[in-house]
């Protein structure tokens, strides 16, 4: 198993290594065909800052901005259901809504457009991206599947408003219960409230900071991640909520930077990949194509970093402690209580499978015994 | 000269009517200074000083304007609760008169004629003021709020009151608000009264600078007391709320889809345009055109009371362009709206465990596998089979927020609407129109005309209504209602 697991992890840091290669030549940031540059990273830490942090130096009138609406509400029509159809993409409804998205990121006042004030015409519009990047993004967009976060650069997450980029997993809205279940649990445990928790595959450290949020004043988070690129972004995320004090990001694999902290973690909770490798070449175009291969495969049954987290969780947990993972359903959480049941029995008690709100099961909790 | 210093204190904003008093006062020797009271001034010497005390008592309390001309009859009176309810059950009896007797009552039974704003007759404006003034008591349903907030004062002195801190919340929310209310009568009253003394006065003085200056002050009393007649119409408890509003397309398909969308469109054009903020929480669209339902949320002041007007069923008819016969239908969609009640005024608990929540439009294995910008949550609530959604959010979350936030407002009215049932004493029966009642028609072919059923208000230009221009079928409506029930 050692061995095993030792030779995916270097087989995937070199899938990692040439992604991320291929990254930096392919991906060309959202930068602005007009003259004047803007100095897109005020801090070193991000260098694709979200659409919506832009500066507005951009200008456009609004009948410029609304025939290029138009341009980009006609390319998604022309969609209908076909992604849907070929592999459960977005429809021409999601597509428009997307597209409003865009625009509001865009505009550093979105409210005029809203009205259909058909005097001022030329009123003139300050926009953080020029019209000509909007066009390009719209078309990465439906041409080549690039996933809508990425184009604005950030994802709504519970109340969060997180940086993402190629390279790091666009958060799910599945994984905000997790925020709910630890919140559950440190409600009635003040202990736990005030303890160390970690995020193992932290990407853009989104469960880290949901967690974050809500720990008592002495609570910490350790964020681990082995794709630079995550730790970056999820470092820019701790920033701007301003967590820095309480939450540490840091590069590794799984539990390896935490040995010093053995037997007295509070909560360990993880993301990790979960989809087994025969699936990568049949998922979502916007997953497949564009999201970081280091964060979906969890080998040929998808739950090799599964497994090796429930050591971690075993070894790391203090007594009382709690756990939570999140799976690909059904399947591999029964396998992974049935595991624990058998092989970690006298480690974990109180296992707890729970659906998401599409009632599929998703997450394994538990409490070290 | 004398006329110069009044008429600076003349130009200062509303509370000069105070200081205006104050300086009419010291330069000509009130009247209520028995010792040097000139009775040239007034027609009448035998002012009713019991009368003068009471107004003065009930000043200090209800509108915290003195008279200064009865300074000396400034007894303390504070503000216990005590006071309080004596001050209401004795204040029917009390009216502010002026110095020679008029009241607000009596000018309204005097039936002096009422001009055209433009000719500067002070009578005529006074006349329209309290007509005015009496149409506004009646919208607030005068009698019963005075009841009621006797009630209330009562309930207020309780010992034990704030034992359900719940309950007593509510009743001093609802107190103060019925307070400021009969505040603002009483204060119109008086102002009214202190502008045909100051009238009276400067032509006693034949000071015509002054008398010119007042019915100036009078016209534009009459200009804002009209405005007071239209916030009347929205006196209800929950009028002053935000709103959500939720359009249903009937049967008939694409053709009624397309109008439940031109009628939701209307209500956010018309939101717009009285600067309410719109969000849409949850849309079903139609599959070719239109809407099979959508709620927007509209924020404001009063969006509820005015929206509240719309419950019901809308009716179109017109040739359907959906139609390749051309033939005419007609179709409904079915309004109905609901206030955002303030945090702590809720009606309804709701139970985390009696709700099911789901994610819906989602298909597949969901988590990595799956890249969605869509994350529509239902929320049903369990022992009602009330439900809520919103998909308009950015996050799972913020939806799950959103139509919890429905769910509490359409619960909070569904018990609303419960007691109301059940005590019928103080309550706003126009919630209580059930959304299957036809209450408007548009007709497009063979005419173009929108009439409300409930009113016959009628509007030709019908693209102007469609377009969101709906605000005199709604105070039409208000008006007609709100007088009727009061009659
Ligand atoms: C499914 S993503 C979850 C990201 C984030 N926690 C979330 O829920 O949005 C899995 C993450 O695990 C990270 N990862 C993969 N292998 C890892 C390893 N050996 N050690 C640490 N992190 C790893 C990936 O880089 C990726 O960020």
């Amino acid at each position: 198993m050692n061995l095993s697991s030792l030779a995916r992890l270097s087989s995937l840091s070199t899938v990692f290594a040439s992604r991320t290669l291929n990254r930096s030549i392919a991906f060309k940031p959202i930068s602005c065909s007009s003259s004047v540059s803007v100095p897109h990273a005020p801090t070193s830490l991000n260098p694709n800052l979200p659409l919506f942090l832009r500066p507005p130096t951009f200008t456009a009138t609004l009948s410029d901005l609304q025939k290029w609406q138009n341009w980009a509400k006609n390319l998604a029509s022309s969609i209908g259901s076909s992604f849907t159809d070929s592999d459960n993409g977005p429809d021409s409804e999601i597509l428009h809504r997307e597209l409003n998205w865009l625009i509001e990121d865009a505009l550093q006042n979105p409210k005029p457009l809203l009205t259909r004030n058909d005097s001022d015409h030329d009123i003139v519009l300050q926009l953080r991206a020029d019209l000509g990047d909007l066009y390009t993004l719209w078309k990465q967009r439906i041409e080549k599947r690039r996933p809508f976060q990425y184009i604005v650069g950030c994802e709504h997450w519970r109340d969060l408003v997180l940086s993402v980029e190629e390279g790091v997993l666009i958060p799910r809205p599945e994984t905000e219960l997790i925020i709910d279940l630890v919140d559950d649990t440190i409600k009635q445990n003040e202990e736990l409230k005030e303890g160390l928790w970690v995020d193992l595959g932290t990407g853009s450290g989104a469960i880290a900071i949901g967690i974050g949020k809500i720990l008592g004043d002495s609570g910490r988070v350790i964020a681990i991640d082995l794709s630079p690129i995550a730790v970056q972004v999820a470092s820019f995320n701790v920033n701007r909520y301003n967590l820095q004090d309480k939450i540490s990001v840091k590069q590794g694999s799984w539990f390896e930077p935490l040995i010093e902290f053995e037997g007295r973690v509070a909560g360990f909770v993880s993301n990790p990949p979960y989809i087994p490798s025969g699936h990568i070449k049949g998922l979502q175009a916007e997953v497949g194509r564009h999201e970081p291969i280091l964060a979906l495969d969890g080998g040929e049954d998808g739950m090799s970093d599964l497994l090796h987290l429930c050591k971690g969780a075993a070894l790391m947990l203090k007594p009382g402690g709690f756990f939570a993972f999140e799976t690909n359903g059904e399947d591999q959480c029964l396998f992974l209580v049935d595991h624990m049941e058998t092989i970690h029995h006298d480690s974990f008690h109180n296992l707890k499978i729970i659906p998401d709100f599409a009632g599929i099961q998703r997450f394994v909790t538990g409490i070290r015994i | 000269m004398s006329s110069n210093i009044l008429r600076k204190a003349y130009n200062k904003r509303p509370s000069s009517i105070i200081s205006r008093y104050q300086s009419i006062s010291k330069l000509f020797l009130s009247s209520s200074n028995p010792q040097i009271q000139s009775t040239d001034f007034y027609s009448s010497i035998d002012k009713p000083q019991h009368h003068a005390s009471k107004f003065e008592f009930l000043s200090k309390n209800a509108s915290g304007v003195s008279l200064a001309s009865n300074k000396r009859l400034n007894f303390s009176c504070g503000c216990s609760l005590n006071n309080t309810r004596l001050l209401f059950s004795t204040q029917a009896a009390v009216q502010p008169s002026t110095a020679d007797g008029l009241t607000v009552d009596a000018i309204v039974a005097n039936q002096w004629t009422i001009l055209d704003e433009s000719e500067s007759d002070w009578k005529s404006h006074a006349s329209a003021i309290a007509q005015s003034i009496r149409l506004i008591k009646k919208r607030l349903q005068w009698e019963k709020l005075k009841v009621r907030l006797e009630m209330l004062s009562f309930q207020l002195e309780k010992p034990d009151l704030w034992d359900d801190p719940v309950h007593a919340g509510k009743i001093s929310r609802e107190h103060g608000s019925l307070m400021g209310k009969m505040k603002l009568v009483n204060g119109l009253e008086q102002e009214l009264i202190e502008h045909i003394d100051m009238i009276k006065l400067a032509r006693e003085e034949e000071d015509h600078d002054l008398e010119s200056e007042s019915v100036k002050a009078l016209l534009k009393m009459r200009q804002s007391v009209k405005e007071k007649e239209l916030e009347a119409l929205l006196a209800g408890e929950h009028d002053s709320c935000s709103c959500y509003i939720e359009v249903q397309a009937g049967a008939g398909g694409t053709e009624s889809m397309d109008w439940a969308g031109m009628v939701m469109q209307m209500y956010k054009m018309w939101a717009e345009r009285r600067g309410y903020g719109v969000t849409v929480v949850d849309e079903m669209r139609g599959e070719i055109a239109g809407i099979k339902r959508a709620t927007i949320k509209v924020d404001g002041e009063y969006a509820y009371g005015y929206a509240k007007a719309e419950v019901g069923a809308h009716r179109l008819v017109r040739i359907s362009p959906f139609d390749a016969a051309k033939r005419r239908h007609t179709s409904f969609a079915a309004v109905a709206v609901t206030p955002i009640l303030g945090d702590g005024s809720h009606h309804v608990q709701i139970n985390e465990s009696d709700l099911r929540i789901e994610r819906y439009r989602s298909g597949g294995a969901g988590g990595q596998h799956a890249n969605v910008t869509d994350s529509a949550v239902r929320i049903t609530h369990i022992p009602t089979g009330i439900t809520a959604a919103c998909q308009n959010e950015r996050s799972q979350h913020q939806n799950k927020a959103s139509a919890m936030a429905v769910l509490q407002s359409r619960l909070d009215q569904r018990e609303m609407a419960r007691q109301a049932q059940m005590n019928s004493q103080y309550t706003q029966s126009l919630t209580d129109n059930s959304w299957g009642n036809q209450i408007r028609s548009y007709v497009l072919h063979p005419y173009r005309m929108v009439k409300d059923l409930r009113t016959n208000f009628e509007v030709s230009d019908t693209d102007s209504v469609l377009e969101g221009e709906i605000d005199d079928f709604i105070l039409s409506f208000l008006t007609d209602s709100m007088d009727k029930e009061n009659e």
